[in-house]
């Protein structure tokens, strides 16, 4: 069972991966140049004859568009991205040191995000009509209406220009002897902006979905059977949280794309970051690198959750409905 | 009761903020491009009531200006995304089958990139002005739409009353249009409204970047790329107000999409 | 045990039950029959102090000296923890679907008379055997089994709480004739081993005529006969339940 339903997600996974590879070819079609001259960037002029003539042979530049595609696809699975415009680098080396800084943006962030909203979603959707749960549907409301970028810039401004008690941008990697306070330090401010204005509207699903399923029928039966309240919470929790991880792995992307942003307002050196400077810059290979290695994450991610999802819901374990 | 007031604001906030922007030419005390370098960085004042940014401009007037701006291509792209999804959506949920499946693995692999790495990689090559942000916010904001008015149509085609107009021999393009269409307005109205935040939200995002709307023309992100180095050294204004109005516009979208959103819910389950 | 007085409720303006009054002797099986729609679902929730917010009452519920609609949300869920046991009539979502039955048979029975997990063991392996349900249940969710097991399952905690009163809200009516025949006799043995109280709420006389010792006759939210069930099968007083027996046969 488990290998027929991993199979069916990989296959998504790799659907996306080829659109997003579409994408990325389309960027070396459309730059102006020869397209391996533009892939090779600012060591273009450096190149002598018989290089220019590997790298067409390699990347099939003689051929139809198709033959090309493959062959880039081929490189690039290789771990051979190319080399960055600007930095004169191979695009893949400056990708991983960028990486880390992302995930660990990213990890912290969904994980107070996913903390946070399972309990404030849990207190809400247990009290029906309390404070708790009217003032979740408002407030994650307005905390989800807040431009992220928006926050962070008033965030430097109190806590940077004014109280000047946080650094205003980097990602504490400059001097390099901060250790990990100073990365903790340049990660509060990027991190909170994006949990204050994420948490609410997750904590708003899950609030619903355990309203929902606080009045199913077995929640009934327990009740009147004088079933533990905790134990009765638990078991609501885990059914609710299965439509819960359902909304994550559908808002993921846009999550990315908020990271995307808050990285460049802190400039947090991450691929986020990354991928804006190469589009400012035009640095194609760069750019094309940036796009794959998010694709990658993003549905390397979208398995995480999945697979979580596996694990909680036996329905889909023991093959029933669904 | 006490609802409906709530919603009658956002209403009137709503319709505030259009109005403000829509006579921005008339409200405006100055020119939004006027640079007056004698004038710069002032604070808010009886003069400047938003204060003045970098070249001296009227915040104030760049706020009005900027928001049409931003109004208009997000209603421009909402349009444009409205079109995609219902041609999309309705192929799909009406014809069903194998046509319905890969039309819908195809959506499900789109919705997982994110938008913003899809406008970016044609931003850098395109480098266009307003129209080409408001098409490629349009081309990229459909998906959501389409995934709603599928599930309409097929829950729709089932209804009694359409295969009573099938079997009457009601033409394909009548019971498309005056059934499945018409009744699914109210589902398609709320995520339109939810697209029409989101193409905001799009919108000030990439001109924050400085990938967006050319520098030239205000909007409400192009105000806010400036702020970013204004607030560092203390011109709090620049940033603040234009973030309030996206913030308000957003915040009123919202609620009275939230505010459709449930009778319709109820409907539904009746 | 149970002296119901006077017991109105409505609803939004509707009035589900009109003017109440029966009694739930101890020791005894005493059955409450009428159609669907009837108010009697509504009835077991006023018992249980856990009607729907929404609702109205009047009247009293005398459970031990003590009005059920009086008392407290707090001191109704000690009573029923402490006191009482429901079986409800769809078996099939009476659990929740994505724990394994072990755990919820175990918040059913010893977690809520307090056992360890130990004691909930043996105890519960014997109770499974004598029900002819294997161990092997503990490890599956309910999904997995039938609605008749799953009747059994929640009879076996019931068994196993040794409820002073057990309220069964038409147990069988979702299963088909032969399983609800055996469950007839798991009722009618707990009754007679352990001597509890049961209320059996059901529409189907052929039960009543099996298990209960009274009945209780309610139609349209009214108690139209009440009496030993013997003396109701052989001289219906009220039109309804002449009605009733005769399209028995």
């Amino acid at each position: 069972m488990i290998g027929k339903w991993i199979g069916k997600r990989m296959v998504m996974g790799l659907i996306v991966l080829f659109i997003v590879s579409f994408l990325s070819f389309f960027i070396m079609q459309v730059a102006p140049g020869d397209p391996a001259i533009a892939f090779y960037g600012g060591n273009a002029q450096t190149l002598t004859a018989a290089e220019i003539e590997r790298i067409t042979r390699a990347y099939a530049l003689d051929r139809p568009v198709a033959e090309q595609y493959v062959a880039w696809l081929g490189e690039t699975v290789k771990g051979n991205l190319g080399i960055s415009y600007k930095e004169g680098r191979p695009v893949f080396e400056i990708i991983m040191e960028r990486l880390p800084n992302t995930v660990l943006l990213f990890s912290v962030t969904m994980f107070c995000i996913v903390i946070g909203s399972l309990w404030l979603g849990t207190v809400a959707g247990m009290r029906a009509n309390s404070i708790w749960d009217r003032g979740l549907s408002t407030i994650s409301i307005a905390t989800s209406s807040i431009p992220p970028f928006w926050l962070g810039i008033l965030f430097i401004y109190v806590f940077a220009v004014s109280l000047g008690i946080l650094p205003s941008s980097g990602s504490g990697d400059v001097g390099g002897n901060g250790g990990m306070v100073d990365k903790i330090r340049h990660l509060i401010m990027p991190a909170s902006v994006m949990i204050v204005t994420h948490v609410g509207i997750y904590a708003r699903f899950l609030q619903e979905s355990i309203k929902r399923e606080n009045g199913q029928y077995y929640v009934k039966v327990a009740r009147a059977n004088g079933v533990l309240e905790r134990s009765i919470r638990n078991g609501i929790v885990r059914n609710a949280s299965i439509p819960y991880l359902n909304y994550i792995a559908m808002t993921i992307p846009s999550f990315f794309g908020g990271s995307i942003i808050v990285e460049s307002l802190f400039a947090w050196s991450g691929i986020g970051q990354l991928t804006v400077k190469a589009v400012v810059t035009k640095d194609f290979p760069l750019l094309m690198g940036s796009i794959m290695v998010t694709g990658v994450l993003v549905v390397i991610t979208l398995f995480i959750v999945d697979l979580i999802m596996y694990a909680i819901d036996p329905k889909l374990r023991k093959g029933g409905i669904r | 009761m006490k609802l409906r007031k709530a919603l009658l604001f956002w209403y009137s906030l709503l319709g505030l903020i259009v109005l403000l922007t829509v006579f921005s030419t008339i409200l405006a005390p100055y020119s939004p491009n006027d640079m007056n370098m004698d004038e710069i960085y002032s604070a808010p004042s009886s003069d400047h009531w938003l204060g003045t940014d970098h070249l001296g401009r009227d915040v104030f007037s760049r706020l009005l200006e900027g928001g049409k701006v931003t109004l208009v291509v997000a209603s421009g792209s909402v349009i444009l995304s409205l079109f995609i999804g219902v041609v999309y959506g309705g192929i799909s949920g009406y014809f069903g089958g194998v046509i319905d499946t890969v039309m819908m693995r195809l959506l499900e692999a789109l919705i997982t990139i994110p938008a913003l790495i899809i406008i970016l990689v044609f931003q850098v090559i395109i480098q266009g002005g307003m129209w080409s942000m408001a098409l490629l916010i349009g081309l990229t904001g459909w998906l959501v739409t389409a995934r709603i008015v599928r599930s309409e149509f097929i829950r729709l085609k089932e209804e009694e009353f359409v295969k009573m107009a099938n079997m009457l021999g009601t033409p394909v393009w009548n019971i498309l249009w005056s059934h499945l269409l018409r009744n699914s307005i109210p589902a398609i109205f709320v995520v339109t409204l939810f697209n029409f935040a989101a193409a905001i939200f799009m919108e000030v995002s990439l001109s924050f970047l400085g990938i967006g709307i050319p520098p030239a023309i205000p909007s409400w992100g192009n105000m806010l790329y400036y702020a970013q180095n204004d607030i560092l050294i203390g011109a709090w204004w620049i940033g603040l107000f234009p973030g309030i109005m996206i913030f308000l516009t957003i915040l009123a979208i919202n609620f009275i999409g939230e505010a459709w959103k449930n009778p319709e819910r109820r409907r539904v389950n009746d | 045990m149970i002296e119901v007085r006077d017991l109105s409720i409505h609803i939004q303006g509707k009035h589900i039950t009109h003017h109440m009054d029966f009694t739930i002797p101890r020791g005894n099986i005493t059955s409450l029959i009428g159609e669907s729609g009837s108010g009697k679902s509504l009835t077991v929730s006023a018992l249980l102090g856990m009607l729907p917010d929404d609702a109205k009452v009047s009247g009293s519920i005398m459970y031990e000296d003590r009005n059920v609609l009086d008392a407290s949300d707090q001191e109704m869920e000690n009573v029923r923890k402490q006191d009482i046991f429901t079986i409800f009539q769809d078996a099939s979502n009476s659990f929740n679907p994505s724990v394994k039955m072990g755990r919820q048979l175990y918040a059913f029975s010893g977690e809520r008379v307090g056992d360890s997990l130990q004691v909930f063991n043996e105890k519960m392996h014997v109770i499974l055997d004598k029900l002819g349900l294997g161990w092997e249940v503990v490890e599956q969710y309910p999904f997995q089994l039938s609605g008749g097991m799953l009747q059994r399952c929640m009879i076996a905690c019931a068994f196993y709480v040794e409820p002073a009163l057990l309220i069964a809200d038409e147990p069988t009516s979702a299963l088909d004739m032969v399983l609800q025949k055996e469950f007839i006799q798991l009722l009618i043995r707990l009754n007679e081993e352990k001597g509890t109280t049961i209320f059996l709420i059901t529409h189907d006389l052929d039960i009543v005529a099996e298990a209960a010792h009274e009945m209780i006759v309610m139609q349209q939210g009214r108690i139209v006969e009440t009496g030993k069930v013997e003396t109701i099968f052989s001289h219906p007083q009220h039109a309804y339940t002449k009605r009733l027996l005769e399209s028995r046969f």
